[in-house]
């Protein structure tokens, strides 16, 4: 791409309001719409938008998140002048390099930035979900000589869960709260920063306490520093899954309304992903299946209606899914009623299980464990 | 693991017709997500090997897409790796196993592999094997060869020691043996071993096969086997969301591949991916490959939906369990039960008849009516027709139009004989003559019998579609299209490629059409490069046509409608049959071959042969051409006669005074053991089918042949040469599984003629059950005009 940019994807968030879907790997890694993982919607935003050099930022429970990675060949990153560098906290000559929110561990990896010399840092956050060809972003950025540009959108929801912006008839912002009660503005920051190097340079090299984030600390620092930042509207589907309702319900969205996130359209943003080596799913018997996705390797012998399954998920004769999301490897085994839940990786549902909630739940293993103690009591 | 290299024979191209227009066997989608040749590479991976080479034929464009750099297979190796190794000879057909030559080509890579024993197999069985077991069995049993099997079936799959390969590769062009096959079979000394696999393993050769196969991994313990997660089949890395289901959905007993849309019925079929099932629609027993979409109302029943096809609304597509229904890449299938076809063609049995052509003519149209399609045929009015029909048919009306500067008028008449209308076209100019064939003048007779179809067209149409046979309909393509603003599609079947019909500029100017760059007009050349599509009498001449040695001065203009050529093998009338046949002495059927034999002793009584149920009757019937094979049996006959008493041989044909005197010379030398009859009597050959022993038929060039069905109808095993129609109807017997029809030898050799019929005398003489058993297997073969019927149909809807 002529437009030498780099980016940089923040993955280490422990995200732990998703607990405890988040208990044994970053918020990245989570599975999405049975066969997908939350960082598969930037990593193919990138790769749809020719952006193939590109650090990954890691702290929280890496592993599960590098081993699905690797080198990117899945999303066709694997190039040679560029690719992805998994940027991990490290010790130099003066001392540990731990990183202490979003700007410092930006702070941190500085070296890796300039080593690429890029015109420009796309700064990005690995757990949202959302198809967006950045070209248009990076181009009104240019087009507009701002220093900065944040990625904006209206939510759907709230607007005091995120970051508000006011700007002026220029698109140029005047104003910046994170979280605010009672927002002054009415446009949400998707926490996507368009820098042009240089000036992310200058603004790092300060003193900067440890523990800063991009939008609580760093965005009104610039601002009241007068740097040129400008907001740009994205109108397409956007959710920050933060809490297991709002994965929840972005996942049924997959159901409910397939138009917004258009998965089956291969020519224009596909969503790419690790591919399973299972073969396609089986459904064995002559029992209801609907309003439902259902990935590979599924073996399916009982009813599933309004859930999605991911690969390898066993539902065994005379069970019952409604409204579910289950992980891949689960298995429910005979005679079990499961409405409302989130079923995590490889748990096993015993025989006879009836599991029922209002709103939806998480379930695993230890938790089923935890359940069943209770019950006997 | 270190110590293997695998080779994978691609160069099978089996029977899949349309299914291989656009890929190799390997390439085939299987199973919703993956490709045959994905079980080969995933079992080489599971083994640990990392160097392997694949002998493809021909185009292997999408089998090379798919498999990449090999990465997905850990191919993608520094040292060692993947390697496709191409055919360097284009000019011959290969054969359809790989031959030593074929290595020897390659040498360099079997000198470079550094690893010990070679794994040799096809690209198109589906099976999980662990070959690490195999070469134990290999190396402990301490055989030269090992080969691998399922229950009686051969699998071609084999583990040699790369030495000993090598130096059969080097001596290639001395060795008596072509390919690993032919040496397990015929040399004495080879110690063998034999490995067997166990679990579910499957050939996939032609569209039956494929289709239960396919359905076979619905069967929960063999789908378990075959998709192990111990050794997973691996295939390309894909994009596609889970598969969705809405609520009109009904899913029973089926598997469904990622990004499908489900909002039909679905009962034991295997869906790929990103196939839109509308609601309404039902889909049972089929195989739907990726991106087809099956609209409200469509009924599959038995069908395999290639890549990209569209069934529109309520159109029904009916296979059977043993005749699946097959469409073509990418088509658009409508409702067809009206369909309207319009045969041309010079001669239609029972009117008139001078070969095979009347009975394709009159046997398929019938077929096809059975099926519900409104038939028609359209042939000109000879005078032996005008004899005998001048009173049963009606006129339907006349039409004058221009032709070579003068106006000519014909007058259209119509017989409706068991449902299909036959249209008669009387102009006594050019057709009221005795014969139908050989004046002088033939080149402009059939021109204007172009001209008059499109003329009378609208008197008896409209169709559908127009079936043109062989080249005296050539014309008619071009006439269409250049003399109509809407020309109806046209499927052109090629009967036989020597008959082209080689015109001059007289003609060209009566119809007004442009020569051709060699100053002659060519009617079947003109039919080749105008019609919709192309179709000619088997499979295997349909491909041989691509070759120089086949398709003559044609080979070029079918080159390039090699996406719209295909072969489909002649069905047989039901009169051919030993137990209706009333000419011959004691009927018979596969239940009571004994009574096969009285019609020997009757036929060797009837020839004046010496009498004896131990002699060995090799039968003929046939033209006397140097086509059907002659040199090569003049060559060794003498020979065979002197050194074996109890063979017989007998004859019956007309043809070419030079053969036929040399057959003399062989009956004047072996009397008692020779008899010919010249005398060709078309209609009383049934004794010779009926009391032989062996039939004799290695043509050097065979499209289609219709001696050796019924030849394996009446139980005389055939002979054959493997080229055309032959190899298409006859199944080589296998001396040790026990499997197949006949025999046959590829090379046209008179070498490998004699070789052969000996083995077949030896089987005769010395295992009498196995011969048995191969006189009920030819008896069982089928060659339904049905199934003709059902392939022509198939290639209809890819037209319209």
């Amino acid at each position: 791409m002529e437009n030498n940019v780099l980016a940089m994807v923040l993955v280490g968030g422990r995200g732990t309001r998703l607990n405890p879907i988040t208990k044994r790997m970053a918020k990245p890694a989570v599975s999405f719409g049975g066969k997908y993982r939350l960082i598969d919607f930037v990593l193919s935003n990138l790769t749809n938008s020719f952006i193939r050099t590109v650090g990954i930022i890691t702290q929280y429970e890496p592993h599960s998140l590098m081993h699905y990675i690797e080198h990117g060949a899945s999303w066709d990153l694997d190039v040679t002048d560029g690719g992805i560098q998994f940027l991990t906290p490290y010790t130099s000559f003066e001392g540990e390099r731990w990183q202490k929110g979003t700007a410092h561990a930006i702070r941190q990896h500085m070296h890796f930035v300039n080593q690429h010399n890029p015109d420009y840092v796309l700064i990005l956050s690995g757990d949202h979900v959302y198809k967006m060809d950045y070209t248009p972003l990076i181009e009104a950025h240019k087009a507009s000589n701002a220093e900065i540009t944040i990625a904006t959108f209206n939510p759907h929801d709230s607007l005091s869960r995120y970051g508000v912006l006011s700007i002026d008839a220029n698109n140029r912002i005047t104003d910046f709260e994170e979280k605010p009660d009672n927002p002054r503005g009415n446009l949400a920051s998707m926490g996507i920063y368009v820098f042009n190097r240089k000036v992310l340079e200058t603004i790092l090299a300060q003193e900067i306490p440890e523990g800063l984030d991009f939008g609580k600390d760093i965005i009104p620092m610039a601002l009241k520093q007068n740097h040129l930042i400008k907001a740009y509207l994205f109108e397409g589907y956007f959710r920050d899954v933060g809490t297991v309702e709002s994965l929840f319900e972005a996942n049924m969205d997959l159901i409910n309304h397939p138009e917004y996130l258009k998965l089956n359209d291969y020519k224009y943003l596909p969503l790419y992903t690790r591919s399973s080596d299972y073969p396609p799913h089986h459904v064995m018997l002559d029992e209801p299946i609907i309003d439902s996705l259902i990935s590979d390797g599924c073996l399916i012998q009982g009813r599933v209606e309004h859930s999605i399954l991911s690969n390898n998920v066993a539902i065994r004769e005379d069970s019952s899914i409604k409204n579910c999301l289950l992980y891949s490897g689960v298995i429910v085994n005979e005679n079990c009623t499961l409405e409302n839940v989130i079923v995590l990786e490889d748990t096993v549902i015993p025989p006879n299980t009836q599991i029922a909630f209002d709103e939806v739940t998480v379930i695993d293993n230890d938790i089923l464990w935890a359940l069943g103690d209770e019950n006997n009591e | 693991m270190n110590k293997l290299f695998a080779m994978i024979d691609a160069s099978n191209r089996g029977n899949f017709e349309k299914l291989t227009l656009h890929r190799m066997p390997g390439a085939l989608p299987y199973a919703g997500r993956y490709r045959l040749i994905d079980f080969a590479l995933s079992n080489i991976k599971n083994a640990g090997i990392t160097n392997v080479a694949i002998f493809p034929f021909g185009n292997y464009r999408s089998l090379q897409d798919h498999i990449g750099s090999g990465k997905r297979w850990n191919l993608d190796r520094r040292k060692d790796g993947l390697f496709i190794l191409p055919p360097k000879n284009m000019m011959m057909p290969s054969e359809d196993m790989l031959t030593f030559q074929r290595m020897h080509e390659h040498i360099e890579y079997f000198k470079r592999s550094t690893q010990a024993h070679c794994l040799i197999m096809p690209a198109d069985l589906v099976w999980n094997i662990n070959f690490n077991d195999v070469l134990k069995a290999h190396i402990e049993s301490g055989a030269d060869i090992t080969e691998v099997m399922h229950e009686n079936t051969r699998l071609q799959t084999f583990i040699i020691d790369k030495e000993q390969l090598l130096d059969y590769i080097t001596n290639y062009d001395i060795i008596p043996y072509k390919t690993i096959h032919e040496l397990i079979l015929k040399k004495k000394q080879i110690n063998r071993n034999i490995y067997n696999h166990r679990l579910y393993t499957k050939r996939i050769k032609d569209p039956y096969t494929y289709h239960l196969s396919n359905l076979d991994m619905l069967k929960f313990e063999i789908g378990n086997t075959i998709f192990s997660r111990k050794r997973p089949i691996l295939t390309k890395e894909k994009t596609a969301p889970p598969a969705r289901y809405t609520k009109t959905s009904q899913v029973s007993n089926s598997m469904i591949s990622s990004g499908s849309l489900i909002q039909g019925k679905v009962d034991s079929s295997i869906i790929g991916r990103d196939v839109i099932i509308k609601e309404g629609a039902e889909v049972n027993r089929s195989i739907i490959m990726s991106n087809s979409v099956i609209e409200q109302g469509a009924i599959l029943n038995n069908a395999i939906i290639d890549k990209g096809v569209v069934v529109k609304r309520d159109t029904v597509l009916e296979g059977s369990a043993t005749q699946p229904f097959v469409t073509q890449k990418e088509q658009i299938l409508t409702d067809q039960s009206a369909l309207k076809v319009l045969f041309v063609g010079t001669e239609a049995y029972p009117y008139v008849k001078t070969g095979g052509l009347a009975d394709v003519i009159g046997g398929l149209s019938r077929a096809l009516s059975k099926k519900g399609l409104e038939v028609s045929v359209i042939i000109p009015l000879y005078e032996q027709v005008k004899k005998t029909y001048h009173e049963t048919y009606e006129n339907i009306g006349s039409k004058t139009f221009e032709f070579g500067g003068e106006e000519r008028k014909v007058t259209v008449y119509k017989h409706i004989r068991k449902k299909i209308r036959f249209y008669f076209i009387e102009n006594f100019k050019y057709f009221e003559r005795e014969n139908v064939y050989g004046y002088d003048d033939d080149c402009m007779r059939f021109a204007f019998f172009n001209l008059a179809v499109k003329e009378v067209l609208d008197m008896i149409g409209p169709f559908d579609l127009l079936h043109l046979h062989d080249w005296h309909t050539g014309l008619l393509p071009k006439i269409l299209k250049t003399r109509m603003a809407k020309p109806p599609k046209t499927l052109l079947t090629i009967h036989n490629i020597d008959y082209q019909g080689h015109c001059d500029y007289t003609v060209a100017e009566a119809l007004n059409i442009p020569l051709g760059e060699d100053g002659e007009l060519n009617f079947l050349e003109e039919g080749i490069n105008e019609a919709t599509k192309l179709s000619t009498v088997s499979p295997t001449y349909r491909n041989e046509l691509r070759y120089e040695y086949y398709g003559k001065n044609l080979t070029n203009a079918l080159m390039k409608r090699e996406r719209d050529f295909h072969g489909v093998l002649n069905g047989m009338p039901k009169e051919f049959s030993p137990q209706n046949d009333k000419v011959i002495l004691s009927q018979y059927d596969f239940t009571q071959i004994f009574t096969k034999t009285e019609n020997k002793l009757f036929l060797q009584e009837k020839m004046h042969l010496s009498l004896g149920l131990q002699k060995f009757i090799i039968g003929m019937v046939t033209r006397i051409t140097e086509q059907k094979g002659f040199s090569l049996i003049l060559e060794i006959m003498d020979e065979i006669l002197t050194d074996n008493k109890d063979i017989q041989f007998v004859l019956l044909g007309t043809g070419e005074e030079k053969i036929i005197s040399s057959l003399e010379k062989l009956a004047r030398n072996h009397p008692g053991q020779v008899k010919l009859n010249f005398g060709y009597d078309a209609t009383q050959p049934n004794y010779i089918y009926a009391g032989s022993d062996l039939f004799l038929m290695p043509s050097r060039v065979e499209p289609c042949g219709l001696g050796q069905m019924i030849a394996l109808k009446y139980g005389t095993i055939p002979l054959v040469r493997k080229t055309g129609g032959l190899a298409d109807s006859v199944t080589d017997y296998d001396p040790f599984t026990k499997e197949g029809n006949g025999f046959s030898f590829y090379h046209y050799d008179a070498m490998h003629l004699k070789e052969r019929l000996l083995e077949a005398y030896d089987i005769f003489k010395n295992q009498k059950e196995d011969w048995k058993n191969i006189m009920i297997q030819a008896m069982k073969s089928d060659f339904s005009l049905d199934t003709q019927a059902q392939k022509m149909l198939e290639i209809y809807l890819t037209i319209i």
